[in-house]
């Protein structure tokens, strides 16, 4: 709670830093209030906050590290916007001040127990987004992405609300708790409830970015700058993961016979679409939109365990994929991508060898090659669906083949020799980012083996 | 459950096909239609769809809350259409069109 309300109104100083047109001084104060955030939840985000008492935000240990983890992300994020928004934008102070309110909504959407705060915190955490998405004014494409991305998510944000009536109509409680009780007596109206279920689950498929839901990622991921484009496939995944986690392995777990069928099918379709979607492209945003969006069926397996001990893995899961994702773009903003291609990182491993590392050992760590965190994530999520859902785990195993093949092209091409042997400079911001994200990507086993 | 007001107890199912019948009305025209500032209008449809079922509900269980919940509704909707518009805004003077269907430069 003390942690909300610093990064709340870090946002607000950085909106007003911003007119100063200082961005070292933005950075700072942005900083300090994400450092200041950060500890503050470490020591107080387990005591009863003033809110709670109304119980609508509460954490318990393991969402105390994803909220952690999510304020991390966001550190990284702004670490390496930096040398970006110096140089290209002039709305350096908007873009600090809307990360924090985002961050803000996830951070929301990872503590909640009602639904009031739920929805609340999905919409804190995304109406920024839709305005960070076409924060590059004159660009036809931030300006298409960020079209696409409100309509579809306006959309999704209705389809949700009437999910919610709909549940209220049948349980007659927003409140998490009250919602099972009433599930376990059988006390409800079975339409409603089945309904609104179904809406839920549709809106949340889509701000998680799966299959059948997942149309909008790769365009919006495209238009988007790099850096908002990092901030959606860690932080925003993150949270909508862990919410989704929270509601239906929680609260609708007793109706687990339901749902599961049709999560089933998103997962399996997840899986294959993203990297086989992948395969074609040629733009390297989207190819990591295609990737995230089957990294998102990995994450999903989590959902599949109907209790509580699949979230350390996802955790885990969390950490290698994002620094991963954090690590790459930042690559990609490093050596002046304006394009987007592939190609551009061609040779890249000998004209920056420090690069040349982060790039494979970030990529391998998302192929889920063993001493890497991404393989952990993945063997943990994958050994706890494991008893029940035997054919699921191969079918996600055959597409790890499909993804090592898409991961190990682009190592392959990194190492590759290019005619054009100029050695590439990077801003110490960026040598700072790289370093931390190799740290997540290197050393995360570590927690799991103690 | 909660105490049902027996007055309302017959006739809840009208307000529910009532709120159903707008939010699909509202969810038929985002898909069909091109003119993206028709499609705010519908969104807006839905989410007032959504409002009406609350508020029967509301006073189906003799309780308040949801009554709470339109209203942060009903801000969130206004967030969302200032948004929307400043977002048409910035994308119709790049391309001088409120038509959907002209954003094709994202493909692949």
């Amino acid at each position: 709670m003390d942690a909300l309300i610093v990064i709340f109104l870090t946002g607000l100083i950085g909106l007003f830093v911003g007119m100063l047109k200082k961005p070292m001084l933005n950075l700072l104060v942005t900083m300090i209030g994400l450092v200041l955030a950060f500890f503050l939840q470490l020591n107080n985000g387990l005591y009863t906050s003033p809110l709670a008492k109304y119980q609508v935000l509460e954490f318990n240990i393991s969402q105390l590290y994803f909220s952690l983890l999510a304020i991390a992300f966001c550190m990284l994020i702004v670490l390496a916007g930096y040398q970006y928004f110096k140089r290209d934008a002039i709305h350096t102070g908007d873009y600090y001040g809307l990360l924090l309110f985002s961050l803000c909504g996830a951070i929301c959407l990872i503590g909640f127990t009602d639904l009031f705060m739920f929805f609340l915190g999905l919409e804190i955490l995304s109406i920024p987004i839709y305005v960070m998405v076409g924060i590059k004014k004159q660009d036809v494409l931030s300006a298409e992405a960020s079209i696409k991305y409100f309509f579809t998510g306006a959309f999704a944000t209705a389809i949700l609300l009437f999910g919610i009536a709909l549940l209220y109509g049948a349980t007659g409680s927003f409140n998490l708790v009250e919602i099972r009780g009433i599930i376990q007596s059988g006390e409800y109206q079975p339409t409603f409830l089945f309904i609104g279920i179904l809406f839920i689950l549709g809106a949340f498929l889509f701000k998680v970015g799966a299959v059948p839901f997942h149309f909008w990622g790769p365009d919006v991921y495209q238009g988007a700058p790099e850096i908002v484009t990092a901030f959606m496939a860690t932080v925003v995944k993150l949270a909508a993961l862990l919410a989704f986690f929270k509601l239906f392995n929680g609260t609708f777990q007793d109706l687990a016979y339901f749902w599961i069928g049709a999560l089933y099918f998103a997962i399996i379709l997840s899986l294959f679409v993203g990297y086989l979607g992948a395969l074609k492209q040629t733009k390297f945003k989207r190819l990591l939109a295609y990737s995230s969006i089957s990294n998102t069926g990995y994450a999903l397996f989590a959902l599949l365990s109907l209790s509580n001990s699949a979230i350390g893995s996802l955790w885990i899961f969390l950490v290698g994929y994002g620094c991963a994702t954090i690590a790459l773009l930042t690559i990609s903003m490093a050596i002046h991508n304006e394009n987007d291609e592939i190609s551009s990182f061609k040779g890249i491993g000998y004209k920056n060898p420090f690069i040349g590392f982060i790039m494979i050992i970030s990529l391998l760590s998302l192929a889920g090659i063993p001493p890497l965190t991404g393989f952990f994530g993945k063997f943990a999520l994958l050994m706890n669906a494991y008893p029940q859902h035997l054919y699921l785990v191969i079918l996600a195993l055959i597409s790890s083949a499909i993804g090592a093949f898409l991961y190990l092209r682009l190592i392959v091409l990194s190492l590759s020799k290019d005619t054009d042997t100029e050695s590439v400079a990077m801003s110490s911001w960026h040598y700072i980012v790289l370093g931390i994200c190799a740290v997540g990507i290197l050393g995360a086993w570590l927690v799991v083996a103690i | 459950m909660n105490a049902i007001d027996p007055t309302f107890a017959t006739s809840i199912d009208f307000y529910v096909i009532l709120a159903s019948i707008l939010f699909v009305i509202g969810a038929f025209g985002v898909l069909i239609r091109r003119n993206m500032i028709v499609l705010l209008m519908c969104i807006e449809l839905m989410l007032n769809a959504v409002n009406l079922l609350l508020v029967a509900f509301s006073t189906y269980y003799g309780k308040g809350d949801a009554q709470i919940f339109v209203f942060f509704i009903i801000v969130v909707a206004a967030a969302e259409a200032t948004i929307g518009l400043s977002i048409l805004i910035m994308a119709y003077r790049n391309n001088k069109a409120t038509d959907a269907g002209l954003f094709k430069n994202l493909n692949g």
